[in-house]
């Protein structure tokens, strides 16, 4: 599901590793972005993550974070 | 390039493995919990729920045994009583009296005893058999348990058919919908076909042949939402066989779409609602793979899933 926004997922070099999340799990600047459906979202998400469905980033996404440097993680459901 | 950075953010790192790594490497987990719980101040919500508790929630608890469990509990409350005001005859002096004489403490007093239960218990109180001094109060306190519990019986049992009922509107209406999904998807199909072929009869298709193609659209967009909202939210579900063939039904309308869109469908025909319509369509479909649906299905399933994602992918 992430090859939709990350042209293709096996060229993707900038991954971001558990531990990091796990470390900087109290840093404000890491911002987490879940892209699953909502109904996914609330079934289950990484603590502090915020909900940006796949269908609505293009729409949505300058609203929900319109900083341009920010420090995102994008995830979704699993390894797609 | 990926779409986010298209639109410019340049500090974006992707989490490949998901929400599936995280669990599997034992992250916490977070839900959303009902919003109405979230707005109310938490010492309001315990102060409510520990007030009930105090007296109505056992009755609760007693509402929700199975019927069997209720009927014993209910004789055995009556025996125990029975046994009670007998006991009391015998080591008290004060016992039960049967027109102005003692119940003897014997089997037939015994017997009395469990009968003025059961007519205590039932309210009906035919007054041959009489309580005496404080056995009064345990009386009454055995009449109105009695009835309470009496009262849980016979509602469960009303009930229980009402929940059968219930249930079977609820499968037929599920069962209806998912038979008009197809209809619908079946109609959408054979509408794209005339006007594919239409299409490769003349080159500029009238506008009223335009109309009814943005209806159908929006026909499809309608159906494809309930299959999505059928594999996303927690309901019953359909039975493999008639969710395969939805999937395939789903993914052959798909294909009409990108056919009509790879032939002559140029700019200058194209209307707004249509290109919204399919827009629409193209990032629904584009929800459904057999990795990113909440459950886990049969390998033909995801097979079809995962289809149904690749064709989104060719709507434009």
């Amino acid at each position: 599901m992430l090859e939709s926004i990350a042209s293709n997922t096996k060229e993707v070099s900038n991954q971001i590793a558990t531990e990091e999340i796990v470390a900087r799990r109290n840093d404000p600047s890491l911002l987490l972005v879940n892209v699953m459906p909502k109904e996914a979202f609330e079934e289950g998400h990484i603590p502090r993550s915020i909900n940006l469905p796949l269908a609505q980033i293009e729409t949505k996404a300058r609203q929900v974070f319109p900083e341009i440097g920010r420090e995102l993680v994008i995830y979704c459901g699993g390894p797609t | 390039m990926g779409l986010l950075e298209q639109m410019g953010y340049k500090n974006i790192r992707y989490y490949i493995g998901g929400m599936a790594d995280w669990v599997e490497m034992g992250g916490p987990v977070e839900k959303m919990d009902l919003p109405v719980a979230h707005a109310l101040p938490r010492q309001f919500i315990r102060a409510e729920t520990s007030k009930v508790w105090s007296w109505s929630r056992w009755l609760e608890v007693l509402a929700n045994w199975p019927l069997d469990r209720l009927v014993f509990f209910w004789l055995g409350m009556i025996l125990v009583f029975g046994f009670v005001y007998w006991g009391a005859g015998i080591v008290m002096g004060w016992g039960l009296q049967a027109g102005n004489v003692a119940v003897k403490p014997d089997f037939e007093g015994l017997l009395t005893a469990i009968y003025f239960s059961f007519v205590t218990a039932l309210s009906i109180g035919y007054g041959d058999v009489i309580p005496v001094g404080p056995l009064r109060i345990l009386a009454i306190v055995e009449g109105a348990t009695g009835l309470l519990i009496f009262g849980c019986l016979v509602s469960k049992l009303v009930s229980r058919r009402q929940e059968e009922l219930t249930e079977e509107i609820h499968r037929t209406t599920f069962d209806d919908r998912l038979d008009r999904v197809r209809t619908n998807l079946h109609l959408v199909f054979s509408d794209l076909g005339a006007v594919l072929q239409l299409q490769a009869e003349q080159d500029v298709l009238p506008g009223q042949v335009l109309r009814r193609l943005e209806s159908t659209v929006r026909v499809f967009r309608g159906e494809l939402q309930t299959i999505h909202d059928l594999l996303y939210r927690n309901q019953v579900l359909p039975d493999e066989e008639a969710l395969e063939s939805l999937l395939a039904n789903l993914a052959i309308c798909l294909q009409g779409v990108i056919d009509l869109q790879s032939s002559q469908l140029n700019g200058q025909q194209r209307s707004m609602p249509l290109d919204a319509s399919l827009h629409a369509i193209s990032n629904l479909a584009n929800e459904i793979c057999g990795e990113c649906v909440p459950r886990t299905y049969a390998p033909a399933m995801k097979q079809w899933m995962d289809q149904i994602q690749e064709l989104a992918r060719k709507i434009a």
